[in-house]
């Protein structure tokens, strides 16, 4: 393969694009839809940031500044942890939307993640969001099938094609300088997007760690995979089709099929294979457990009075007032920490059918690149399925550290006499409420990400690695007429 | 004639798959659908014995009638009905099922249902989806070439030296093809009918004739695009371009608008507001909850303000305190939801894909406004069970003077007006307008 007759063949396909006025259209209803999703990817963040950022700290106030009181009060009294959006989500907004924004953390009670954007969506959310990604993976994949799709063909249909491989340009060459020449305009669309992202990224109020930077450079790197297999298969498909009106038929079908109808097919068959339970069923499935297990809130339960028992044992008393801690303080740290890992326990099963749900779509990436491209994106912009696991992950453990440290606090600073009925309740000092601190959230490192993601990446890799040994095979087999 | 050109189109290769495509789609959407009502299905079947286990295990633990209140769930249920399993909607994210205790309504309202936010991502695909989304693809393929595959194969010529009227011709291939789509149509709609068993009423027919309705609409835009006369290569591009802007592009830009234009702020701040509302009044004095509880309740002023460390009657006045102190954020949030459904529904109306999916979600009952009906009707089924509590509480009436077994769970449905001449209006003036204008295309041409 000669390197002059390839970058001449790029080039020339590069010019020929210049040529017509489509192609300016294009650039501008691409720019434009491009500077749109910019805006409002940078928009959402910017104001949702903020509400939540505002709310956090009300609500952290609210807690710092009550007085002097008994801990479970505060145990009850709660938490709120408020998920914060990554600053890549500018980029691929994911599952962003149908992730819960807030949860109340308490004693005793795991409460759902509510006001996702979805449940105040008035159902235009089913049609799908604009985002740069999203222009990435659906629409571009368009525009390139409609600038490449006569790559080949139209040269055979004109009768240059022949005049060419005359001149002695092999089959080889061909097909590469005309995928080059194809990628270049690729990247005319692309540089573009990621150099917005890039401003969107530094415009960010947020310090940008070392992992955000990373996660941009991966993500645009994997991009340039895509639109190379694309590019590749483009022009594959316009050498061996007889016109290019073929060609281009062959390609809207394929962009219809891999880009619209499996994307939409292949999740709703998961959820439909793998049937998960309501929160009703969750809720019923804990509360039995819960009764099996031992009920703190049951005063003849048989787990806790054995327990009683055994403690007076240990202390040598008769009664639980003249035990050297707070006795209901203990109850509930026995009760918390086995009703947390029923929760737990239960929780992770249900992510396990969410997992089986999912693996459809992951394996379709070996089926179909744009699947593969898909997951990753929003893997490594924060928005995956992961990413919204990890949160609630982090506020329930939160949670328990909330609830277990005013469970301590009552333990050894409450005093095991009861009150009458009109004494003052016993109280701790509010110095206490400072001390613990306020639900910091952390995203997914990249290096995570990119280990939940090791399949999409491994097919996304395959299929370019397939794009080449196509080349070969075609430049063989293919013939001029 | 009718019947040759009839073979001639089942014959194509793209038509038999497209055909198949939507086949296999449309009941899968179906399946679907029926999936859905099976889970709600399963959750209500359990409701009842749920709930009357949950009320005796409790009545038998508590001595206290305002101690058993405390964890008492009582259930309203908004059952969908059998034509949810064609349109979804936003039944998903919102339940049905609202069980509430009569403590502080604000913090229990809002919980989510349980889902994996990859099927919510991905969207259900009913077959209300299917219809929108896909079917207008099948169309497009239909169509594209209706005149331009006769140009390309240089047949037009013949057709137009041998019959009288090439308008005449090309109704003949286009109602050929519209014909097979209804069939196509009618026959999933029959499926679904059997598999979900659909009750025939005026929501079914209703959503058939918008369905129909819709489909026409997308003949009407091939058909006007095809009688510019351009060549294959030309429509298809053109075509799928519409499709993409129209149920892509468009209600995607309308939805981010809509949601960064009315962010709902409120909905945190109610959240974080009845927690202050409630909380704060443990540490103050007593008098304070009590004043502003028998401002809102005269009724109840006789029980006065107690003595003791801990009393119920102040307990559930302090409850009390979290829903009315965040009220003016309860309703501020309530009037940003409505602005953005009077947004999002007005920016609808030109655009046929998005009117359709209201009309779909509206006539099923899964519609955004639905739900906040339901809210409403929960927030007055609370307001009904504390009025009727709080007096036996404020007693101290034994518990065991309670028929708890009457306590079954109820039933509530949120009721969709649907003005169907308003709702038809718009798809009915764009569908004709369309044809006629491809119609006006065509005479200009062959005068010509």
């Amino acid at each position: 393969m000669r390197g002059r007759q390839v970058s001449l063949l790029a080039n020339q396909f590069w010019k020929n694009a210049f040529q017509s006025t489509a192609f300016y259209v294009l650039l501008f209803a691409m720019a434009t839809i491009t500077g749109y999703a910019a805006y409002s990817g940078w928009q959402t963040y910017r104001i949702q940031n903020t509400i939540r950022l505002h709310y956090q700290q009300q609500a952290r106030q609210g807690w710092e500044n009550n007085p002097d009181k008994h801990p479970h009060r505060m145990a009850h009294y709660g938490a709120f942890a408020f998920r914060l959006k990554h600053p890549l989500s500018m980029f691929d907004v994911g599952m962003e939307s149908y992730a819960g924004n807030a949860v109340f953390l308490e004693a005793h009670k795991q409460n759902t993640v509510n006001f996702s954007e979805a449940s105040f969506s008035t159902g235009l959310l089913r049609f799908g969001e604009i985002s740069l990604a999203m222009i990435l993976q659906i629409i571009l994949p368009l525009v390139v099938f409609f600038l490449g799709f006569a790559a080949v063909a139209v040269e055979r249909e004109n009768g240059t094609l022949k005049v060419l491989l005359m001149q002695g340009v092999s089959w080889g060459e061909l097909l590469v300088g005309k995928s080059l020449g194809l990628m270049s305009l690729a990247l005319l669309f692309f540089i573009p997007v990621g150099i917005v992202t890039l401003v969107l990224l530094v415009s960010a109020e947020i310090a940008l760690t070392t992992d955000t930077w990373l996660r941009y450079l991966v993500l645009m790197a994997s991009y340039l995979v895509f639109f190379q297999i694309l590019c590749v298969f483009t022009v594959l498909v316009s050498a061996t089709s007889r016109t290019s009106n073929h060609a281009l038929m062959k390609l809207l079908a394929i962009w219809l099929v891999f880009f619209i109808v499996l994307p939409k097919t292949t999740q709703a068959i998961g959820g439909y294979v793998y049937r998960s339970p309501s929160k009703i069923e969750f809720e019923t499935t804990i509360e039995k457990q819960l009764v099996k297990e031992g009920d703190s809130h049951n005063p003849d339960d048989p787990h806790y009075v054995a327990l009683k028992d055994s403690v007076l044992r240990a202390h040598r008393v008769d009664s639980v007032h003249k035990l050297p801690f707070n006795y209901s303080g203990f109850v509930m740290r026995e009760g918390e920490r086995i009703s947390s890992a029923i929760y737990t326990r239960e929780f992770s099963n249900l992510l396990k059918v969410y997992e089986m749900q999912n693996s459809f779509s992951r394996f379709m990436g070996f089926v179909d690149p744009y699947a593969a491209i898909h997951y990753l994106s929003m893997a490594l912009s924060g928005t995956d399925f992961e990413s919204y696991i990890h949160f609630q992950k982090q506020a329930e453990a939160y949670r328990y550290q909330l609830a277990q440290k005013m469970n301590e606090l009552q333990m050894r600073y409450i005093s095991n006499v009861k009150l009458g009925p009109t004494d003052k309740p016993y109280t701790i000092s509010h110095e206490h409420w400072k001390e613990f601190p306020d639900f910091n959230y952390r995203f997914v490192t990249t290096s995570s990400a990119l280990r939940n993601e090791y399949l999409t990446l491994t097919a996304l890799l395959m299929w370019s690695a397939f794009s080449f040994m196509l080349i070969v095979y075609v430049s063989k087999k293919v013939k001029t007429l | 004639m009718y019947l040759l050109i009839a073979k001639q189109f089942i014959r194509s290769k793209v038509v038999q798959l497209s055909l198949l495509l939507l086949l296999a789609l449309g009941i899968m959407g179906v399946l679907i659908g029926k999936q859905f009502l099976q889970k709600q299905e399963r959750t209500l079947s359990n409701v009842t014995q749920h709930q009357q286990a949950h009320i005796a295990r409790n009545v038998e633990l508590h001595r206290e009638i305002g101690l058993l209140l405390y964890y008492l769930r009582f259930t309203l249920i908004d059952q969908p009905d059998r034509i949810a399993g064609l349109s979804i909607g936003q039944r998903d994210v919102n339940p049905s099922v609202q069980s509430i205790t009569i403590r502080t309504l604000e913090a229990q309202l809002h919980d989510t249902d349980l889902n994996n936010p990859s099927n919510l991502q991905s969207g259900n695909l009913d077959l209300g989806f299917v219809i929108i989304y896909l079917l207008p693809l099948v169309v497009i393929a239909f169509l594209f070439n209706l005149l331009s595959e006769e140009k390309e194969a240089g047949t037009w010529r013949l057709i137009a030296v041998q019959s009288n009227s090439t308008l005449r011709f090309l109704w003949m291939k286009l109602s050929v093809r519209m014909l097979l789509t209804y069939c196509m149509l009618g026959g999933i709609l029959l499926f679904a009918y059997l598999i979900l068993s659909l009750p025939v009423n005026r929501q079914l027919i209703t959503f058939i004739l918008v369905a129909i309705l819709y489909t026409t609409f997308w003949f009407a835009f091939c058909f006007w695009v095809v009688s510019f006369q351009r060549n294959s290569s030309f429509n298809a591009l053109t075509l799928l371009s519409a499709w993409l802007i129209l149920a892509v592009l468009l209600p995607a830009s309308v939805n981010n608008y809509v949601a960064n234009l009315y962010p709902v702020p409120e909905s945190l701040a109610a959240m974080v507001k009845q927690r202050e509302g409630y909380h704060e009044k443990w540490d103050m004095d007593k008098k304070i909850t009590m004043d502003k509880f028998y401002t809102h309740y005269p009724q109840f002023k006789k029980y006065g303000v107690p003595q003791e460390t801990f009393n119920w009657t102040w307990y559930y006045a302090m409850q009390q305190m979290g829903d009315d102190e965040s009220l003016k954020e309860r309703m501020a949030m309530r009037a940003k939801i409505k602005q953005r459904e009077n947004a999002s529904r007005w920016l609808a109306t030109a655009i046929p894909t998005m009117h359709t999916q209201f009309l779909f979600n509206d006539i099923a009952r899964t519609s955004l406004s639905s739900h906040l009906q339901l809210l409403d009707q929960t927030t007055e089924f609370h307001e009904r069970l504390r009025l009727y509590f709080y007096p036996k509480i404020f007693e101290n009436a034994p518990v065991k003077s309670e028929d708890w077994k009457k306590f079954k769970p109820e039933y509530t449905r949120a009721e969709n007006n649907i003005n169907i001449t308003f709702a038809l209006l718009p798809l009915f003036l764009l569908t004709f307008g369309l044809a006629s204008w491809g119609v006006f295309n065509f005479r200009k041409t062959n005068d010509a």
